[in-house]
Order: structure tokens, then C-alpha cells, then sequence
């Protein structure tokens, strides 16, 4: 008996110093009662709408939880999202080539990311309250460069979507109904794997971690904690952009409520992935089995044929089972 | 005077003042280290202790007053350049990143790393061996240098901080109230740390409040009382009681 309560401490220890395990073990209990419960969900179909959904809201994931575990939040992405997007797809109405209408926009939503990260770390004042107002004024630009109507690109797609985030068909058609895997899926990947490293194994990703772990600490010891913080601003909103991107080359047409709730989705995520409000702690990979997760549960609604609009109750309460859980097995004792 | 009085002082800091608002935190206040020299730094809790070392630690500038290291005029505008002049601090809460492993706090702000494009990947190996080396030659054993700092005890955390002082070659140590909250058996450990890092040549800054924490390792006192200096004392010219007494403002001087 003794030992038993021994090897459930170690256990618990184990797990709290993997959080992403605990969501990998919620995201497989989800995806094991869908594909019992729902019909279709265990169809290419299905798994492929999950993961292209998840993969553009993961690459702003990326970015959140990074951010929190420097120990700062990014209210504004869902609204920076729809900034780009108008930039883009306006710039293109305009008769710009679309690589260079790309960058514009990537630039620009790189800018409103630093702006964030220059408010934080010159005022002082904290990132949630921060980025609340730029959450509103960006959500403003949007509509306002947008004369508040949606924006559409009506040319034949250029080459620079596919790359961006085409349907990757020779996959697609191997389905009887056709998959909807896409590139972005790719890119997801791609960019989760490069920060994992940079968060990891470089200097930077150890100052990430010192500034959210104890940024007294990090600041006595000569890291630059005002740039490591504008940086990481920077970088969502450049991934925020790169996200908007790859939205529209889907699409081809965003409208002034683009993103809206994403702010909400990418926190959730990092928190369900056992990423940290107080800063210091968390993982990539954990943030995305967050996103995976709450898309799986989306889609896995949708197909049981539950109201959508239960998805938020659901998604909720998983958030608040996985803090919990993540608060019991951190706790000493 | 003792005979260091040839020396150069490895830090004098002079007629230094500092306000916050309407509040004046240093009026005034003359503070010399000398080298190889245990300085206690002593005062009830708003004394500008604090506000002392974070001036020499370059958080916060003064509004006036000169400050000579090793002999030379400078200013200090960062912790950075404070620690590039080996000057290392060592915060009772702000030494370690308690959720980061212990080669990571050793080498932070300082990462062994190779230089690939705009990144610099660090050489984990490399560090883990080097703070296993360093911390054992200043007579600390760890169980792994990948085990998390805030899994060790008060002690073990301020020993790390200060052997991570004397491996990268600090001239001037600042020990910010090490021990108060330590038991009787980690205190002796950190003295004796202390001490080592002093016959190492380092000189030492010892804050406290309490004169009883440093009495037996301090080879002068500097008392401090609302942003004035009482004074600077050499060992053995006041008891321990003297002392406390002085901090608390029961007696002048």
C-alpha cells in the first residue's frame, strides 16, 4: 500500500514536470470518445479538418506561449489577424504583386506586435490590461483600412497561396469523400519545431525562461529583459501575420470580425498545454496538443451533431479541468 | 587602520544621494569596500541599504555623488555593466530562476553558445560539466547540474549563487540578507562560503539587518539609519550589542 502511494508521488512528479503530458493523455480520451461516439469523425475527412483548422490557429499558439512563459500575454492577436489580413488582400486590390502584398502585411503585423511589447515594457503596465486596449484599437484599424465591409480577391489564386496554404490534392484524392489536408498543416509543424529549438537549445529561449521564471533574477544577471520581452512580442505578431496569411490564401476574403475569439482560443491552448499564467514554465509542443485538442473537440461536437455553441461550455470546462489538474500535480508536498 | 590602508579601495563610494519622488532614500552617504574585506552593511528596513547596492549594482542611478571602482571613476547604467566590472549580487529571491536547472542559472547571461546565424545554440554539455567542476572546486556537491534550483534547499541556493560569483572571477561579491531565512546549520554553510570567497580575494558586501547574521564573519561595519550613514566600525571596536543597538536608534554614536 505504502508503496503504491509512492509510486503515484512519483508519478505525480513525473507528470508536473511534463504538463504536456497531461494534455496529451486529455487530447487521446477526447479523441477515443469521438471515435466511438460520433460517426464519421474517424475519417480522413475529419482528422484533416481538425488539423488544417488547428494548424493556422496553432502558429498564434506558438506565439502565446512563448509569450507566457516570458510571462506577458497577447490580447491583441485575433484583432492583429484581421489587420493583416485587410492589408494584404487590400494591398492586392490595389494592384500589388502578391509576395510583396504578403510581406506588407507580415511587416505590419510584426509592428503592432512590438508596439504590445514597447507599451509593456516602457509603461510598465501589465500585457493583459496592455493589450486589451490594443485589442480594441487594433480591431478599430481593421475596420477602419476595411470601411468596415468585407474584403475579397477576386483574381484567379496565384501560385503564392498554394505555397501559403493550398490543398495538398495528391493526398486528398486518395479520399472517397476527398480530405481537406492542407499546407499550412506544414508549416505548423515547421514553425513549432524551429521555436521548440530556439526555445530550448539557444541563449534566447534561455532568457525567455529566466525573464518569466524571475525577472529580477534574469535582469541581475545582465539579460536584457526589455528586449527579450519586445522580441517575443514581435515574434507573435509576426506569426499572428503569418497565420492571417495562410488564412486568406484559403479563403480569399476577410471580414472586420476576422479572429475575433482567437485571443481567447490561443490563451486556452497554452494553458491546457500546461503553459503557466505566472510565467516561466511550458512547452510548444504542450500549447499545440492544446489547439489540437480544442479543435478536436470542436469538430468532434460539430459531428455529433451537438449545437456549436455548446463547444464554448465544453471547451471551458476542459480548461478548467486541465488547470486543476496542472495546479494539483505542481503543488509541493 | 589596518594595512590595507595602501590599497585601493575596490569600491568608495562618495556623498551619494538618492529621492524617489518627495521621499529621500541616501542623503549623503560615504561607503568604502576595501580589498579582500568582509563589509557588513547594516540597518533596520528602510535604512537605503537596498537602495545603496542597487545603485552599485546599476538598477537605480543617483542624483548625485560620485562612485570609484578599483581607483577609477564610473557610472553604472546596468546590471550589465555592473557585472562586466565583477561586481555580482547575490538577492536572497532575485540570485536564482528557482524553475530553471542549475547549469542554466550558473551560466545565465553568460551561455556558453556557438554562434549560428542570428542564433546562439547553447552548449549544454559543455556548462553542465563546467558548473559540476566549478561548484565542486568551491567545495559544493550537487546531485545532478540538470536538477531544478527551486527543488534545493535556502542554503544550497545561496551557495550556488555564491560559487557561481567566485567561478566568474568577481571582484566584489554583494550578499543581499543571505541568511535570514535560513536555519542555524545553512547559515554556518554560507559564512563559511563567505569566508572562503574572501581568502579566494574577493571582497564581500554583507547585508542584514541583523548584526547577529554577520558579526562573527565581518571585518567592518557600515550602519546605516533613514539614508544617513551612523558610521563605519572595525571589527572588535563595538560588541554586538553596541551594534544592535546603534540599528535600532536606541543609542547615537
Amino acid at each position: 500500500m505504502q508503496s503504491l502511494t509512492i509510486t503515484l508521488k512519483r508519478l505525480r512528479y513525473g507528470l508536473a514536470a511534463s504538463p504536456e503530458v497531461v494534455a496529451l493523455i486529455t487530447f487521446l480520451a477526447v479523441f477515443v470518445f469521438f471515435s466511438v461516439t460520433a460517426d464519421n469523425f474517424l475519417t480522413p475527412g475529419a482528422i484533416s479538418n481538425i488539423l488544417t483548422f488547428a494548424s493556422i490557429q496553432g502558429i498564434i499558439v506558438v506565439g502565446m506561449a512563448m509569450l507566457m512563459i516570458a510571462g506577458e500575454m497577447d490580447l491583441s492577436v485575433g484583432s492583429n489577424l484581421a489587420v493583416a489580413s485587410f492589408v494584404f488582400a487590400l494591398t492586392m486590390n490595389a494592384g500589388a504583386a502578391p509576395l510583396p502584398a504578403m510581406l506588407l502585411a507580415l511587416l505590419i503585423s510584426t509592428l503592432l506586435g512590438a508596439v504590445n511589447g514597447l507599451i509593456v515594457t516602457s509603461s510598465g503596465i501589465p500585457s493583459f490590461i496592455t493589450t486589451l486596449g490594443t485589442m480594441l484599437a487594433y480591431r478599430g484599424i481593421a475596420r477602419a483600412i476595411g470601411s468596415g465591409t468585407f474584403a475579397k480577391y477576386t483574381e484567379t489564386r496565384p501560385p503564392l497561396f498554394s505555397i501559403l496554404n493550398g490543398a495538398i490534392d495528391s493526398l486528398n484524392q486518395l479520399f472517397e469523400p476527398a480530405s481537406n489536408f492542407r499546407v499550412s498543416i506544414f508549416w505548423f509543424i515547421l514553425i513549432a519545431f524551429v521555436m521548440t529549438m530556439v526555445l530550448m537549445r539557444t541563449r534566447f529561449g534561455n532568457w525567455v525562461f529566466a525573464v518569466g521564471g524571475n525577472e529580477g533574477a534574469a535582469l541581475a544577471q545582465g539579460v536584457p529583459v526589455k528586449r527579450v520581452k519586445l522580441v517575443v512580442f514581435a515574434l507573435t505578431g509576426l506569426f499572428t501575420g503569418i497565420a492571417s496569411v495562410m488564412q486568406f490564401a484559403h479563403r480569399t476574403s476577410v471580414d472586420p470580425l476576422r479572429g475575433e475569439g482567437w485571443e481567447m482560443i490561443a490563451v486556452a491552448a497554452s494553458v491546457i498545454g500546461g503553459v503557466q499564467l505566472t510565467g516561466g514554465v511550458g512547452t510548444i509542443l504542450g500549447a499545440s496538443m492544446g489547439i489540437l485538442l480544442l479543435q478536436t473537440l470542436e469538430q468532434g461536437l460539430v459531428l455529433m451533431g451537438v449545437p456549436v455553441q455548446i463547444f464554448r461550455a465544453v471547451a471551458g470546462s476542459i480548461l478548467m479541468l486541465s488547470v486543476i489538474g496542472n495546479t494539483y500535480l505542481s503543488r509541493q508536498g | 587602520m589596518s594595512n590595507d590602508t595602501n590599497e585601493t579601495p575596490v569600491v568608495h563610494m562618495e556623498n551619494i544621494v538618492k529621492h524617489f519622488g518627495t521621499i529621500t532614500a541616501l542623503d549623503g552617504v560615504d561607503f568604502t569596500v576595501e580589498k579582500q574585506q568582509v563589509m557588513a552593511l547594516l540597518g533596520d528596513n528602510g535604512a537605503g541599504k537596498s537602495t545603496l547596492i542597487k545603485i552599485l549594482m546599476g538598477v537605480h542611478t543617483p542624483d548625485r555623488g560620485r562612485i570609484y571602482f578599483e581607483g577609477q571613476p564610473v557610472r553604472i547604467n546596468s546590471p550589465r555593466e555592473a557585472r562586466a566590472m565583477g561586481i555580482e549580487t547575490c538577492y536572497q529571491d532575485l540570485a536564482l530562476v528557482n524553475l530553471m536547472s542549475i547549469t542554466r542559472n550558473f551560466f545565465l547571461g553568460r551561455e556558453l553558445a556557438r554562434k549560428i546565424g542570428p542564433l546562439h545554440w547553447l552548449n549544454m554539455r559543455r556548462m553542465n560539466d563546467l558548473t559540476r567542476a566549478a561548484l565542486a572546486d568551491v567545495g559544493i556537491k550537487i546531485r545532478s547540474p540538470s536538477e531544478k534550483v527551486g527543488t534545493l534547499s535556502g542554503g544550497e541556493r545561496q551557495s550556488i549563487a555564491i560559487g557561481r560569483a567566485l567561478h566568474f572571477g568577481a571582484k566584489l561579491l554583494i550578499l543581499d540578507e543571505p541568511t535570514s531565512a535560513l536555519s542555524v546549520a545553512e547559515t554556518r554553510k554560507v559564512l563559511k562560503y563567505t569566508l572562503n570567497a574572501k581568502e579566494r580575494g574577493l571582497s564581500v558586501i554583507f547585508i542584514s539587518h541583523n548584526v547577529r547574521h554577520v558579526y562573527q564573519v565581518a571585518d567592518a561595519y557600515t550602519i546605516l539609519r533613514h539614508g544617513r550613514k551612523i558610521g563605519t566600525y572595525a571589527k572588535g571596536e563595538l560588541t554586538e550589542d553596541d551594534i544592535a543597538d546603534i540599528i535600532a536608534g536606541v543609542r547615537e554614536q
